[in-house]
């Protein structure tokens, strides 16, 4: 990754990759459908089980709505997916020209998903909207709360795309990877308090759940907008999160050099 | 019969592909039950019903579905042929337009049902299900009615795609209805809801309302009689035939058009 850095060149990625996302307006619709069924959904759902069963502690039933919500509005942010176009050109060889330009790639996916992300994000404002119509979100409970969240949504953010990059890596051995990526993605859904926050899971499990990368991406952001954590939990939450980005970097520049050099050793 | 047997010989083809398929239809349908399992661990009762009986309700609803779309997986594919103009070479052929559809070769693999196979059996017991000769013989009537649920509904949606060639956004919102609602008791929605599950898009009539009559519960809502579940079958037949006149306008729309 050893190229100078040319910010200008990476915001036209960005800036390609929301024109082209744009031209599918028809998704948005979509997203937008399925997402007042499941807001609907959420609110039935748990609506039912406060109905019937004490709520567990801290947890009260407008704060589990809003926990679900915020995270099917964070789904959307969050499945976007830049580093998938890097399977596509290791299976096509079109790699092998990417390779000769002189931009650094996992920069420019980087870009690319933060374009994309940026439209899915314009699409979250009517998804918003329209949540709102359905069921009461709650606000996080101070500025700090607020200013914390931000923080955590971006090092979630950060950490979710190295691990789509380190998935989309692995095309450079077996080609087949799609099954793999979609087994990953619904274990990481579960595991990462993407569903149902993992506070519900059973004492030890939980206790493993919370300190996994997964939980870095949901959980933490979700947990420092609902002020379930504070003080210094939030900080120990952050600097688990940054651990993990420098974790997942590592291993993503490891395992991308290793993969580059099969690509220009086979290539000759 | 000939066709299903190419495609069986096809599948056995792509040994290493079956297996990824495999973990993630395990991986799919493994989320979805953790997640109720975890759920109802800290919940135990959604609206009267526990944690055993959801999982019978998620069986029931597996069978059909997964046996729907190893026979009929296709059918979601016509608006692809649409868009894609492929659709005009089934309509110069002497067979049935929707036989040809159903026996394209496809890369489904029998995992799913399977697997559904497996955890039918084991909610039965987990659920406390009575085994008479009755449950032997409903059970199949009502899988047979689920898959002809599913496939009504599909082949109804596959339909609009004559009109309006994109029909995504509509597909999309009908399998989410189907995959994240039959997941609980449909006594949990709002009156509308209810309704359209059980006689818009009856697939209420694939899980709900049979499991209400195999484990004895009650339904004030909407269940006039306990035994409702069982006519499953014959909801399947009156929306199968309907959706089927429903494609043979269809049809002869995009023949009127095309030529």
């Amino acid at each position: 990754m050893g190229h100078s850095l040319r910010l200008d060149a990476y915001l036209q990625f960005a800036s390609k990759a929301f024109q082209r996302e744009a031209t599918y307006r028809v998704e948005v619709f979509s997203e937008i459908g399925s997402l007042v069924l499941r807001v609907y959904l959420i609110r039935a759902l748990w609506t039912a089980l406060y109905a019937h069963n004490r709520a567990p502690a801290n947890l009260p039933l407008h704060t589990i709505i809003t926990y679900s919500t915020v995270a099917l509005l964070l789904s959307l942010i969050f499945e976007v997916d830049g580093t998938r176009q890097l399977r596509e050109k290791i299976r096509l060889g079109t790699i092998a020209t990417d390779l000769l330009k002189p931009i650094s790639i996992p920069g420019s996916l980087f870009s690319d998903g933060v374009g994309t992300t940026l439209l899915h994000a314009m699409s979250v404002i009517p998804s918003l909207l329209i949540a709102l119509l359905l069921v009461h979100v709650d606000r996080p409970p101070d500025l700090a709360a607020g200013a914390a969240f931000a923080a955590a949504f971006a090092l979630g953010y950060a950490v979710n795309f190295l691990l789509n990059f380190c998935m989309n890596c692995v095309a450079f051995w077996t080609l087949e990877t799609f099954a793999l990526q979609l087994v990953v993605r619904w274990l990481s859904d579960l595991l990462s308090g993407a569903i149902i926050p993992l506070t519900l899971f059973p004492g030890a499990l939980q206790g493993v759940l919370l300190h996994l990368p997964f939980a870095a991406v949901y959980s933490t952001p979700l947990f420092v907008y609902l002020g379930l954590i504070h003080g210094q939990q939030i900080g120990r939450a952050l600097l688990e999160q940054i651990a993990w980005l420098i974790v997942f970097s590592g291993l993503g520049a490891w395992i991308w050099s290793r993969g580059r050099d099969r690509v220009v050793v086979q290539g000759g | 019969m000939q066709a299903w047997r190419i495609r069986l010989l096809t599948m056995l083809e792509y040994k290493a592909n079956f297996i990824m398929w495999f973990a993630f239809t395990i991986a799919y349908h493994g989320v979805a039950i953790a997640a109720l399992g975890a759920t109802l661990y800290n919940f135990p009762s959604l609206a009267g019903w526990n944690f055993r009986q959801i999982a019978f309700l998620y069986a029931l609803w597996m069978l059909g579905h997964s046996t729907h779309n190893l026979l009929f997986f296709s059918i979601g594919e016509v608006p692809v042929y649409v868009q894609e103009g492929t659709f005009d070479r089934f309509l110069v052929r002497p067979r049935d337009v929707l036989f040809q559809i159903v026996s394209v070769p496809n890369q489904q693999w029998p995992d799913e049902l399977a697997l559904a196979l497996v955890w039918f059996v084991f909610a039965t017991w987990y659920a406390h299900v009575r085994i008479d000769a009755v449950f032997l013989v409903a059970v199949p009537l009502v899988v047979a009615g689920g898959v002809l649920i599913d496939l009504a509904i599909s082949l109804a949606t596959a339909t609009i795609a004559f009109w309006f060639v994109r029909v995504d956004t509509l597909r999309w919102v009908v399998m989410s209805l189907e995959q994240e609602f039959t997941r609980y008791p449909v006594s949990i929605y709002t009156r509308g809801v209810r309704i359209l599950l059980a006689y818009v898009l009856p697939y209420a009539f694939m899980n709900y309302f049979p499991a209400v009559y195999f484990l004895h519960k009650s339904d004030q809502g909407l269940a006039i009689v306990p035994w409702l579940g069982l006519l499953a079958p014959a909801v399947g037949a009156v929306w199968f035939a309907a959706a089927y006149s429903f494609w043979r306008l269809g049809l002869n729309r995009y023949q009127g058009t095309g030529s």
